[in-house]
């Protein structure tokens, strides 16, 4: 392993206003002030993590519902700018955080390939160079020229998966997304994440597939209430949190 | 200041891809598409001569050329505001998934409108000779005022994006402030109907001096004089240094309120 760090997250704290009831209009906001009313309470989602995610390492992230692995991954993606703590990210960045997070309905998946990678950043020239590409691995035959409002859930998915991988990004965050699509197209999918992996490339994978985590990743972090649990080779971390959590993780998954 | 030129200048692509989206879903599913962007201010046109040149008639020769040289980027400002106000709103979703810098989408509501406004300077160019009004070079000047409106509007677009994040009543105090404002400012009528001691209270107007160019440049073949245009990109900067900086103030919490 190389020594320097593709990605290094320090004392990272993200704290969320929860808010019972926001005052959504003026007057609410007004009534609110006259009588020193609070309605909300600060809550902790991320408290002061710290970790390196070395060049070409694939990392696992685990951990029950609401522990804080989402929120973890998309500081790193850059959508959240953390309440304390540094995020430091060196390379492209694709996150799978929400597939076809940029899509819009009326639009073709044509149109979409390039609207989605202008927004991940990529250049017009770029996506057009690889628009060929993604709709081939997409294997959704003409439909590319339909409106994705008449996409099925799986041909929606595929396409999404086809455009934030085929950019060829030196960092990869993925979150749960691979639940989707059938049983062909998850091999697919993969079978892309393991060419990413022997390209050397830095991979972020959130998941409650154990078994995938298990298989795919170097390393393992266990997350829980916002804090490392435990931090370590997949196998070890894996077992760890599957005797800790017992029958709960035949459920979860 | 120099962040949003970066900013712009660097997805530069991406508010285009953005302005032409939201251009073709407002034209999507009609038989005559993009057409529709020439056509709709081109029947306006026709109404507004047909009232005027029968039913109401002015003293103002050709009032409905004096009328449109304003009423049309009038109609720019703001429709991009009332799509502005929206703008951070309305691509929430998006916002809370994919890092995007934020100014991209007032940006893009305003580039959509823009190329609608420069679409409706066809007709109007076609109905100058049609109603036997003189062609003017100094039209050549358009684009002077063209650029102070748009980073009149962009300012202020940034401001009621921002704000409306918070405080959703923005949107609808927006419009509020919009119809006083047109009526405010001498849209329909020219300045010399404010008696001369109270004509300094209109000039207190921002948009006025813009506006002013617009008119002189098409209706009167004139070029406004220097301390007008002065005046007129005095404003423009001060509402983009008010309107951007609020927005830079507050864009890295809007994740949280969308």
């Amino acid at each position: 392993m190389s020594t320097a760090g593709a990605i290094r997250v320090e004392g990272v704290t993200q704290r969320f206003r929860v808010i019972q009831e926001r005052p959504d209009t003026l007057r609410e906001l007004f009534s609110k002030f006259f009588r020193h009313e609070s309605s909300y309470h600060d809550f902790e989602a991320v408290k002061n993590v710290s970790f390196e995610v070395p060049h070409g390492q694939m990392l696992g992230l685990i951990g029950r519902n609401g522990s804080g692995k989402s929120t973890l991954l998309k500081i790193i993606a850059g959508v959240y700018r953390p309440t304390a703590g540094r995020v430091e990210v060196r390379g492209s960045v694709a996150p799978l955080i929400e597939l076809g997070a940029g899509f819009h309905h009326e639009l073709t998946g044509r149109e979409n390939i390039l609207l989605n990678g202008l927004l991940m950043g990529y250049s017009k020239r770029e996506m057009l160079a690889r628009e060929q590409r993604i709709i081939e691995f997409a294997e959704i035959g003409d439909f590319i020229d339909a409106p994705v409002k008449q996409y099925s859930s799986g041909m929606y998915m595929r396409l999404a998966f086809s455009v934030a991988t085929e950019v060829d990004p030196s960092i990869l965050l993925i979150d749960e997304i691979l639940a989707v699509g059938d049983a062909p197209f998850q091999q697919k999918c993969f079978e892309r994440i393991q060419k990413f992996k022997r390209a050397d490339k830095t991979i972020v994978f959130v998941s409650h597939a154990l078994n995938q985590v298990e298989e795919y990743c170097d390393r393992v972090i266990l997350i829980d209430q916002g804090t490392i649990l435990a931090d370590g080779p997949a196998r070890d971390v894996v077992e760890m949190y599957r005797s800790a959590t017992g029958l709960e993780v035949v459920g979860a998954h | 200041m120099f962040d949003l030129v970066r900013d712009i200048y660097q997805y530069r692509e991406l508010i285009w891809a953005l302005a032409l989206k939201e251009l073709k879903i407002r034209y999507k599913r009609s038989v005559l598409g993009f057409l529709w962007a020439l056509l709709n201010p081109a029947f306006m046109m026709l109404v507004l001569t047909l009232v005027f040149s029968t039913i109401m008639r002015f003293a103002i020769p050709h009032y409905a050329i004096f009328l449109l040289s304003v009423l049309l980027p009038w109609t720019f400002f703001s429709q991009s505001l009332s799509y502005a106000v929206e703008a951070i709103v309305t691509n929430g979703d998006l916002i809370k998934k994919v890092a995007v810098p934020k100014v991209v989408f007032p940006m893009a509501a305003l580039v959509s409108n823009l190329i609608n406004l420069l679409l409706s300077l066809i007709p109007l160019a076609l109905l100058v000779p049609l109603l036997r009004h003189p062609f003017y070079w100094t039209w050549l000047y358009l684009p002077v005022p063209l650029l102070a409106l748009a980073i009149f509007t962009l300012g202020m677009a940034f401001f009621f994006a921002a704000a409306n994040v918070y405080y959703r009543d923005v949107a609808h105090i927006l419009q509020v402030v919009l119809s006083a404002w047109f009526y405010l400012t001498p849209i329909i009528y020219p300045l010399d109907f404010i008696p001369a001691k109270h004509q300094w209270i209109f000039k207190l107007n921002p948009i006025i001096y813009v506006i002013n160019g617009f008119r002189l440049s098409v209706y009167y073949g004139m070029l406004p004089k220097a301390p007008s245009i002065l005046a007129s990109f005095v404003c423009a900067f001060a509402s983009l240094f008010v309107g951007y900086l609020v927005f830079r103030r507050y864009q890295d919490s809007f994740v949280f309120y969308v």
